[in-house]
């Protein structure tokens, strides 16, 4: 598959489509994103479901495209996406991180077994230009065992698995929906800075109250986490209460506006939800 | 054994539940003890992370008033507050926080009665449901 999207990938750049390409390039064995602008280069392109292709860029906090963005603003960009990606990148021009005026989408699906490494519920882009929609991962062996316990042992599960939190913010820097300029979870008032682990759940409530709305469900957080805490048992849990709630899901849709920032009139919550 | 004294903390709306405490303090109607009120300008101003930092800081459970919905006094702040809350009691419910502790009604101006009652039948529950877990930690 991958030798029919460096064909596809050349077909744009000769044709003028799109004037560069933005992809993951292999080099010397290591994988990094990539601006390729010569049709020899994407010889070396690659798709990864282990390296995201877009991240918030620190200090700026602004993600990779729209850095690309400011840097080229006239420039036709042709943007190798996986379905995670589409979703981050949906989900930021929705929320006005990034423009996609001169982005132009090339998805791939990705492959059943690794929406199963990944747990991705949706492995795939809108409209994938190479590969088959597969089945998405619902099931959460986490959120299962949680579901049946009571609230004393839901509690505890959370306690231990969040009292190894080491405070290394990788679940916040590699989410591609976390772009906040002052966040939260490095404010003094809400989490005391320099104490280690942070105050239980209040830490890590903030992620999965902010997130709510905006999790794409990618994995990275869960990926990130150094001390393997299952954040993405959470975040996939919020994220099927909302469409619950709100028939709404994030990463699919521009113009669809998050229920959080809407009225009741806008976009009406199932009753009954409150109790 | 003493008895569980629930400590609850208000977030209470300005305009409305807060006038209708007024009101049923005025009318000398009989009210817990136990209920310590915070007025709000809208209750969509009151953000999830106030109510987990309440419980952070040992609340046994937390009472979120505002007005009816049509009544807000900035149009749609209880629209927000009545979604919000929603999705916070389901992330309290997978951390294992009973999301009953966190009680939302829209109680107006004129309904003092109200207020006392749902008040007393939140005091109640929460007694109940016993002191805020999070709290052991504390304690221990
Ligand atoms: S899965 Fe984690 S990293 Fe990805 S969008 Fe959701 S919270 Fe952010
Ligand atoms: S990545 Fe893991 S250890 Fe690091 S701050 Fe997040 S939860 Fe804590
Ligand atoms: S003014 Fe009372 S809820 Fe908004």
């Amino acid at each position: 598959m991958i030798e029919k999207l460096k064909k596809l990938a050349k077909e744009y750049l000769v044709s003028g489509k799109v004037e560069v390409i933005f992809g993951l390039r292999e080099k010397d064995n290591h994988l990094a994103p990539h601006i390729f602008t010569k049709v020899e280069e994407l010889d070396s392109l690659v798709v990864s479901p282990q390296y995201p292709l877009f991240y918030t860029c620190r200090p700026s906090k602004k993600n990779i495209i729209r850095l690309i963005e400011e840097k080229y603003p006239d420039i036709k960009i042709g943007v190798i996406v996986k379905g995670c990606e589409e979703r981050a990148l949906i989900e930021l021009a929705k929320r006005n991180q990034i423009e996609m005026k001169n982005i132009e989408i090339l998805g791939v699906a990705c492959s059943r077994e690794e929406a199963v490494e990944c747990k991705c519920p949706r492995p795939y882009p809108n409209h994938p230009l190479l590969g088959e929609k597969v089945e998405g991962v619902f099931e959460d062996k986490n959120i299962e065992g949680l579901l049946n316990k009571g609230w004393s042992e839901r509690l505890a599960f959370w306690q231990s698995q969040l009292s190894k939190c080491i405070k290394c913010y990788g679940c916040r820097n590699a989410c591609p929906l976390c772009f906040c300029q002052d966040c939260a979870m490095e404010q003094e008032l809400w989490s005391k800075i320099g104490e280690i682990p942070p105050e239980i759940p209040m830490f890590h409530f903030i992620r999965f109250y902010h997130l709510a709305d905006r999790c794409i469900e990618c994995g990275e957080c869960e990926k990130a986490c150094p001390m393997d805490i299952p954040l993405l048992t959470i975040s996939k849990q919020v994220r099927k209460d909302v469409k619950e709630l709100f028939n709404y899901e994030s990463g699919l849709d521009v113009k669809q506006e998050s229920p959080l920032l809407t009225t009741l009139d806008e976009m009406p919550m199932k009753e009954g939800a409150n109790e | 054994m003493k008895e569980f004294e629930p400590k609850i903390i208000g977030f209470c709306c300005n305009w409305c539940t807060y006038a209708g405490a007024d009101l049923a303090g005025v009318s000398r109607l009989q009210m817990p003890p136990d209920f310590r009120m915070i007025r709000v300008m809208c209750s969509g101003t009151i953000d999830p992370l106030f109510v987990m930092e309440a419980f952070q800081k040992g609340a046994d459970g937390i009472f979120i008033g505002g007005c009816h919905i049509g009544d807000c006094h900035y149009q749609t702040g209880n629209h927000r507050t009545k979604k919000r809350v929603a999705i916070l009691k389901k992330i309290l419910s997978y951390l294992g926080i009973d999301p009953r502790r966190v009680r939302l009604e829209w109680v107006s101006a004129a309904e003092g009665q109200k207020f006392a009652e749902v008040v007393t039948d939140f005091v109640a529950e929460i007694k109940r449901l016993g002191p805020n877990p999070l709290k052991r930690k504390f304690e221990a």
